[in-house]
């Protein structure tokens, strides 16, 4: 499950994700981080589903930290997309590739919401939600 | 591959085939499958057409015009559709419109392929004129709407379009550039290629055994014609090109696309499909080369010189390009295309039913196009400014050890912002500015070795102001150390050296 962490500037300075990974020992993947002195955004994956989940979200809520789910993060208008792969290679998570007849497919289990395929597209067929 | 060869069929004999309703017409995938099945010799008996096809960005592409006279009339000077210029070089009132003309109001998001895709689509288009006025044409001003069909030509006619192949493109630099060859990662991070390969129209005939002026062709979805090679048509080195026309009126939206390339610029993506002959075995060959018989080199963009000077850093084949993987040196890169193959293959597909439903026929040349080409590049006969007739050559440098007070007095001295830190041995190890400096002083550093900037950027003494101006100017700073190919620093050139040398000349980054 891919999960949008946001801290606020009275925890931003504190190891929050070390801590939880120390305590569960989940293999917890950063996926995208901007941090600084005020605010930090991290995108993680976590490993893991159900109530489980739900227990390792809420130690984040306690320690301060603002939780997403990231759900469905990007559109593609298969009426303006012509599938020409322009987006493919910049994908920095191969969540883009094509499928059997040549058609664009998009994982979106993979997709850390970057941006860089959107400015890739030549038609603008794929917006971020 | 050699040219001529006894004829099994004549271009007559497959349009007489097409009436009846029993040519056997093949896509260029067909005619791989089955040359690798029952071999060349079979595949030529067998088959009499070869459809092909092709979907890009052709930026050579455009249309020409005429909007009908108003009352009372207007000798337009100046025109736009949907704010994007056309050449108005012409009569009264008829224009170009080009696939890259930039709309004056959405830059790099609008442009003339763009209006070209939204005519074709039937859309209202903004139409605005200027004049000075003349006694038979007195009116200085228009603005008003128009569709295609407000039109009395719309004529596709684009001097280059469908290159027989396309380097590839990758970049070894550490930031992310943006190319017409698309999004280009740091560090060979990715690498991007065009054109169809084994479905490519040229690739099919390579000898021009078949194409040549009056070839009729599938353009933008409808009926389209060769008119002869394309600028920059290079056939001896694989790189034809042709000259096209077609009446847009009768195209069709979903193969001709209006695109934008990120922080490069716009353009029209052309679908192209060319029927071939199968008039020879030499023809039915090439009709039957399949992608990994078809070379292509990746170039390193990242080098800003033109295309052909760009380094090679590897030779592929489309087969590879197309896996979703290549290797530069002894690294795995990840590759896709900008053309698309799925539109490539459609085209193949919609010209071949054209063709077996009796809706097309297939042309003789009135003329062969050229085999052979120059391709030359640009000599500039003034001189130009380079680095080395801007940079300053006295450069105050200092040593890595030297203390922090007494680098800012040097500084403060010589009323310089730059200072170029070299080791014992002359060669630039790292810089520090006058504002590095101020820092480490309010912050209590004492030697330069703890401030300086280590990883430098830097000019050469035979780079083009252009390339280094814009160099500065994407890093956000205002100064660079010039070294030679032993990295000793000969000179430094900053903005101010810049800016001094070229007031009154018009300089572009």
């Amino acid at each position: 499950m891919r999960v949008r962490l946001i801290y606020s500037p009275e925890v931003v300075e504190k190891p929050v994700l070390a801590e939880i990974i120390a305590k569960t020992g989940l293999l917890i993947n950063i996926l995208e981080a901007k941090v600084n002195a005020q605010k930090g955004e991290l995108v993680v994956s976590i490993p893991s589903t159900g109530k489980r989940l739900e227990e390792i979200l809420a130690m984040f809520r306690e320690a301060g930290v603002r939780v997403q789910k990231v759900t469905k993060v990007l559109q593609i208008d298969y009426d303006r997309c012509t599938s020409c792969g322009a987006c493919i290679s910049p994908c920095p998570t191969r969540a883009l590739r094509f499928g059997p007849d040549w058609t664009l497919e998009f994982d979106e289990e993979k997709c850390v919401a970057c941006r860089t395929c959107v400015n890739a597209c030549p038609v603008k067929a794929i917006t971020l939600l | 591959m050699k040219r001529s060869q006894r004829e099994i069929r004549s271009v007559e004999e497959i349009n007489e085939k097409i009436k009846r309703g029993d040519a056997v017409v093949l896509t260029a995938e067909e005619m791989i499958k089955l040359a690798d099945s029952s071999g060349i010799k079979v595949a030529a008996k067998e088959v009499d057409v070869v459809t092909t096809g092709t979907f890009g960005a052709m930026c050579s592409s455009g249309v020409f015009l005429n909007f009908g006279h108003s009352d009372p009339p207007i000798k337009m000077t100046k025109c736009w559709l949907n704010d994007v210029p056309l050449y108005k070089g012409l009569a009264a009132v008829d224009g170009y419109l080009g696939a890259t003309a930039l709309s004056e109001t959405q830059g790099f998001e609008y442009g003339g392929g763009h209006v070209i895709e939204d005519l074709v689509s039937g859309k209202e288009i903004e139409l605005r004129a200027e004049s000075y006025g003349t006694d038979c044409y007195p009116r200085r001003h228009i603005e008003t709407v128009i569709t295609i069909d407000d039109l009395n030509q719309a004529i596709l006619v684009n001097p280059r379009n469908c290159y027989q192949k396309y380097d590839a493109a990758t970049n070894s630099t550490d930031r992310v550039i943006y190319t017409y060859m698309g999004t280009l990662l740091p560090n060979y991070g990715n690498v991007s290629f065009s054109g169809a390969g084994q479905l490519n129209p040229l690739c099919k005939d390579w000898n021009y055994e078949t194409i040549g002026i009056g070839t009729r062709i599938f353009l933008g979805g409808g009926v389209g014609y060769i008119i002869g090679e394309g600028t920059q048509h290079s056939p001896q080195s694989g790189f034809g090109t042709l000259m096209v026309r077609g009446d847009l009126k009768k195209m069709n939206s979903r193969y001709l696309r209006g695109a934008s390339f990120y922080r490069y610029g716009v353009t029209l993506y052309v679908g192209v499909g060319i029927p071939i002959p199968i008039i020879n075995e030499n023809v039915a060959s090439t009709a039957a080369l399949r992608d990994d018989q078809i070379t292509v080199n990746i170039r390193d963009y990242g080098v800003p010189s033109r295309p052909d000077l760009r380094p090679i850093v590897s030779r592929v084949t489309y087969a590879d390009l197309r896996s979703g993987k290549v290797t530069i040196g002894d690294k795995e890169v990840p590759s896709s295309s900008l053309s698309s193959y799925k539109m490539a293959r459609e085209i193949s597909e919609v010209l071949k039913k054209w063709i077996l439903e009796g809706r097309f026929f297939l042309t003789k040349p009135v003329e062969p196009l050229p085999r052979r080409r120059e391709f030359k590049p640009l000599r500039i006969r003034r001189k130009e400014l380079r680095v080395r007739d801007v940079m300053r050559r006295e450069v105050i440098t200092a040593k890595p050890d030297d203390e922090v007070k007494e680098v800012a007095r040097k500084l403060v001295a010589k009323g310089i912002d730059h200072l170029p830190v070299i080791d014992r041995d002359g060669r630039l190890i790292g810089i520090v500015t006058s504002w590095d400096l101020a820092k480490a002083i309010a912050n209590d550093r004492n030697v330069l070795s703890e401030i300086m900037t280590r990883k430098v950027i830097t000019a050469r003494e035979d780079e083009s102001i252009d390339v280094v101006a814009r160099r500065m100017a994407q890093h956000n700073i205002s100064g660079l150390p010039v070294i030679d190919e032993a990295k000793q620093v000969s000179g430094i050139i900053t903005t101010d050296d810049i800016s001094r040398r070229l007031v009154g000349r018009r300089l572009t980054i």
